[in-house]
C-alpha cells in the first residue's frame, strides 16, 4: 500500500463513517421499513398509500377534475411545472434589469426580494396566508381593484384564496415564487456579473434589442447557471412542507396536500399507533421523484468537471 | 511497510469502529423508562428543599386567556414558594403531533400538560406513557360523565379543569336594541331575524364564521345536528351507530344548514379572533363561539346569546390535565394537578376566562358574574351538556371533519361527497 493510499484511507474513513451513520444508514433503513408491514416484507405499504381514499392522505385522486384536489403527487408536479419556469424567467428578467438598467432603489428591490429567502418557511407560509386573505391581503385587493374577479368570472379571486379548493394550491405556488425568487436572483445576478461586458456591447452595436440581448446573449452564456438554479428549484419544490403545513394544512378538501406533508402525517399517525412503513413508503416515492432532477444535475456536473 | 504507520492506521480504524458501534448502539437500544413509582402510598416530604422544584406546564392559552391561567399558577406559587412553574403555550393539535415522539424516546417536554382531547390522552395511556391519576382525584366530586373521555382500563388518566360550553349564537345587546331585534323562538323567527339583519346598513353577512384549523365550523355543524336530531344523535354519531350519510343527518344538512349557506347567511371562514373583532365592530351580527368569548370582548355585559330554537343540548367540555411518567418531578406534578383540579378551578372560574368549575365542591358564588348568567341561562333552559363530536371521535377523523366542513362552507353543493367521506373515514366504520 502506497503512502498516498494510506493517507487517503485515514482521511476517508472518519468522513465515510459519519456519512454512513447519518445518511446512508437512515436511507437504507427507511427503504427497508417501507416494505415492512405486519411483521412481513411486502408491497402492502405502497399499495395502501397509493390507494388511500382519505383526502388528507391521498396521493392520486381516482376521478381527476379540472380543479384540485388532484392528490399530493400531482400537486407536487403542478407545483414544479408552474413554480420552476416562472421563478427562473422572473429572476432572469429582474437580474438583467437590475444589472443593465438604472433603476432607482434597485438595491432595496434586491434586498426586498431576498427577504423571502431569509424568512423561515413556516413564517413564509403564514405571510402567504395573509397575502391572500380577503380582509388583510394584498392579492384579493388587487383583484378587486382591477375587477379581475368580474372580468375572469372567478369571484373567489377577490376573496380568501385559501378557503377555496380551486385556488388554495395556486395561492401557495404563487407565494412560493416570492419566497424562492431571492435565491434565484442572487445566483443568476452572480452569473450575469461573469459575462464579459464586451459581449453585450457588441450586441448593442449590431442593434440588438434588450429582449434579444437577454435571450440570445445572456441566456446562452448562463446555461449552466440556469440549469443549476432550475434543478435546485425543482428539488426545493419537491421537498416543500413547512409553508403548506403553516398555511392550509393541506386543505380545504385535501386540495393543497404535498408529498412531504403526507409523509409527515403518516409519521405522526405512526408515532401514536405504530407502523412507520407507510410514512417510509411515501418517503421512498418522494426520494425516487427527487432523484430524477438530482441525477440530471449530478450527471451535468460530472460531465462539466 | 513501516510498523509505526500500520499501527497508526490500526488505531485510527479501531477508534472509528468504536464510534460507529457506540452510535449505532445508542440509536438502536430504546431508553429505559425511569423507575419512578407513583403509588398512592408515596410519602410527602415535609422539609423545605433548598433548591426550588421546577415544573413546566404546557397549556393552550395565549393572550388574555393566558393572563387568566397565570393567575392560577401565581396563586399556587404563593402557596408553594418552593415550586417554580414555567408556562409554555401549545395547542392540542401541536401536542398531539409532537408529544408521542418525545414519550417514545422516554422524554417529556413538560411535567404537566393540558389537552382537550380525551382520545389522545387515552392513546398515550394505552402506550404506557402516563401517570395513573385515579388515586389522586376523587371522581365523585366532579360533574357527571366528565371522566368518560379519559377513562381506560378502569383508571383515569386525566384530571378535569374548568369547563367551557358552546351554547349558541352570540350577539351584542346594544346592537339588537338599536335595530329592535329579538331572540328567535322558532325556526321561522330565526330565518326572519337573518333577513332583518341582512337589511341593516354596514352589515356584511348576518353570521360570521370563525376559522382556525377548522374547529369553529365543526362547532356550528354540531349545534345544528343536536338541535334538529336531538341530543341522542350526538352520542350515536360518536359511536358510529348513526352514519353521516344516513337520512336523518343528511336531511338536517339539506333542510337547515345548506339553505343558509347558499343564501349567504354565513360569512366565509375568517380566522376566529379576527372574526370576533369584526363581529364586535358590528360588521356581522351573530357569532357562534364557546363561552371563552366572554373574556375576549371589551364589555361582557353587552353580550348575550341564543341557541337555535328547539335545541335541547349544548356541547361542553374541559381541558384535561395529565402527567407524563417521564417527568423528573412526578410527585410535585401530581400535587399541582390536584390543586388545578380543585382550588385552581375556583380561581380560574373567578377570572374572565369564560369557564365554570367541573369540581362540584366549588362555590357558585365565585364564578365570574357574566359567566354565571350564561350558565344559568343554559341550566334554566334544561339543556343537556354533551361531549364534543370531533374531540370524542378524535384521531385523523377529527382533522378530516374540520377540513371537510370548511370545504362545505365554500362549496355547499359538495354535501354528498362530504357526508360520504366522513362516513367512510369514521373509525367505527373504517375500523382504524
Amino acid at each position: 500500500m502506497s503512502n498516498n493510499m494510506r493517507k487517503n484511507i485515514i482521511f476517508f474513513i472518519p468522513t465515510f463513517s459519519f456519512v454512513a451513520l447519518f445518511v446512508i444508514y437512515p436511507i437504507v433503513y427507511t427503504f427497508i421499513l417501507s416494505f415492512e408491514s405486519e411483521n412481513a416484507y411486502t408491497l402492502n405499504n405502497y399499495f395502501k398509500v397509493l390507494s388511500e381514499s382519505n383526502p388528507l392522505y391521498m396521493l392520486i385522486v381516482k376521478n381527476i377534475a379540472l380543479s384540485p384536489p388532484w392528490g399530493a403527487l400531482l400537486h407536487n408536479i403542478v407545483w414544479v411545472l408552474i413554480h420552476a419556469p416562472v421563478t427562473i424567467i422572473l429572476s432572469l428578467v429582474i437580474s438583467y434589469m437590475i444589472k443593465y438598467y438604472y433603476i432607482k432603489g434597485s438595491s432595496l428591490i434586491k434586498a426586498l426580494l431576498f427577504l423571502g429567502m431569509v424568512i423561515p418557511p413556516v413564517i413564509g407560509g403564514l405571510i402567504i396566508r395573509f397575502m391572500f386573505d380577503e380582509n388583510i391581503g394584498i392579492i384579493p385587493k388587487i383583484m378587486r381593484l382591477l375587477s379581475l374577479d368580474v372580468i375572469l368570472r372567478i369571484p373567489e379571486l377577490s376573496k380568501t384564496w385559501m378557503n377555496y379548493p380551486s385556488l388554495a394550491l395556486f395561492s401557495l405556488i404563487l407565494g412560493s415564487i416570492w419566497l424562492w425568487l431571492g435565491f434565484c436572483i442572487t445566483i443568476i445576478s452572480a452569473g450575469i456579473e461573469t459575462i464579459p461586458q464586451s459581449h453585450i456591447e457588441v450586441a448593442k452595436v449590431f442593434g440588438a434589442s434588450s429582449f434579444k440581448i437577454l435571450f440570445k446573449v445572456i441566456v446562452p452564456e448562463l446555461k449552466t447557471v440556469i440549469l443549476t438554479v432550475f434543478v435546485l428549484t425543482i428539488l426545493w419544490d419537491l421537498k416543500l412542507f413547512d409553508i403548506v403545513y403553516a398555511s392550509t394544512g393541506g386543505g380545504p378538501g385535501g386540495s393543497s396536500t404535498v408529498l412531504a406533508l403526507i409523509m409527515y402525517q403518516y409519521f405522526i399517525y405512526a408515532s401514536r399507533y405504530g407502523g412507520y412503513g407507510r410514512s417510509a413508503a411515501v418517503a421512498v416515492i418522494l426520494t425516487i421523484i427527487t432523484l430524477i432532477p438530482a441525477s440530471i444535475y449530478i450527471y451535468r456536473s460530472l460531465k462539466r468537471s | 511497510m513501516n510498523i509505526r504507520a500500520i499501527s497508526k492506521i490500526t488505531i485510527g480504524i479501531i477508534i472509528v469502529v468504536i464510534i460507529i458501534i457506540a452510535a449505532i448502539t445508542a440509536l438502536l437500544i430504546p431508553p429505559s423508562p425511569p423507575t419512578t413509582t407513583t403509588t398512592p402510598t408515596q410519602t410527602t416530604t415535609t422539609t423545605t428543599p433548598a433548591v426550588k422544584v421546577k415544573l413546566t406546564v404546557i397549556g393552550p392559552w395565549a393572550g388574555d386567556e393566558e393572563k387568566y391561567f397565570r393567575q392560577v399558577i401565581n396563586e399556587y406559587m404563593k402557596l408553594r414558594p418552593d415550586v417554580e412553574i414555567t408556562y409554555v403555550i401549545q395547542r392540542a393539535e401541536d401536542i398531539a403531533s409532537t408529544l408521542p415522539a418525545y414519550l417514545k424516546a422516554g422524554k417529556t417536554p413538560a411535567d404537566v400538560i393540558f389537552s382537550a382531547w380525551g382520545w389522545f390522552i387515552v392513546d398515550m395511556a394505552k402506550s404506557g406513557y402516563l401517570v395513573d391519576l385515579t388515586p389522586y382525584i376523587n371522581q365523585t366530586d366532579y360533574v357527571n360523565g366528565i371522566f368518560n373521555p379519559v377513562k381506560y382500563d378502569n383508571k383515569i388518566w386525566g384530571a378535569p379543569f374548568t369547563m367551557w360550553l358552546k351554547p349558541g349564537f352570540w350577539y351584542r345587546k346594544s346592537f339588537f336594541q338599536k335595530y329592535n331585534l329579538t331572540e328567535p323562538k322558532t325556526w321561522d323567527d330565526f330565518l326572519n331575524l337573518l333577513n332583518k339583519i341582512k337589511g341593516i346598513p354596514g352589515i356584511k353577512k348576518p353570521i360570521v364564521t370563525g376559522d382556525s384549523v377548522g374547529w369553529p365550523i365543526g362547532d356550528i355543524v354540531e349545534h345544528f345536528l343536536i338541535t334538529f336530531g336531538g341530543p341522542d344523535l350526538q352520542y350515536k354519531l360518536i359511536s358510529g351507530s348513526v352514519k353521516f350519510n344516513d337520512t336523518i343527518v343528511k336531511s338536517i344538512f339539506e333542510n337547515r344548514l345548506i339553505p343558509l349557506l347558499k343564501n349567504g347567511d354565513f360569512s366565509e371562514p375568517i380566522e376566529w379572533t379576527t372574526a370576533k373583532d369584526l363581529w364586535w365592530n358590528n360588521e356581522y351580527a351573530l357569532y357562534f363561539m364557546g363561552t371563552w368569548i366572554t373574556g375576549m370582548v371589551n364589555d361582557p355585559n353587552d353580550l348575550s346569546f341564543f341557541t337555535l330554537p328547539g335545541d335541547k343540548g349544548v356541547v361542553g367540555g374541559t381541558d384535561y390535565i395529565f402527567v407524563p411518567k417521564y417527568s423528573e418531578n412526578v410527585n410535585e406534578a401530581i400535587k399541582f394537578v390536584q390543586f388545578l383540579a380543585t382550588k385552581g378551578q375556583v380561581i380560574h372560574a373567578s377570572t374572565p376566562a369564560g369557564k365554570i368549575p367541573t369540581w362540584t365542591k366549588a362555590s357558585a358564588d365565585a364564578i365570574w358574574s357574566p359567566m354565571k348568567t350564561v350558565y344559568n341561562k343554559i341550566v334554566g333552559a334544561g339543556m343537556a351538556i354533551l361531549p364534543d363530536l370531533d374531540d370524542s371521535i378524535g384521531g385523523d377523523w377529527q382533522k378530516l371533519s374540520w377540513d371537510q366542513f370548511k370545504l362545505l362552507w365554500v362549496n355547499p353543493d359538495k354535501l354528498n361527497d362530504v357526508l360520504n367521506i366522513l362516513t367512510a373515514q369514521h373509525p367505527a366504520i373504517k375500523g382504524a
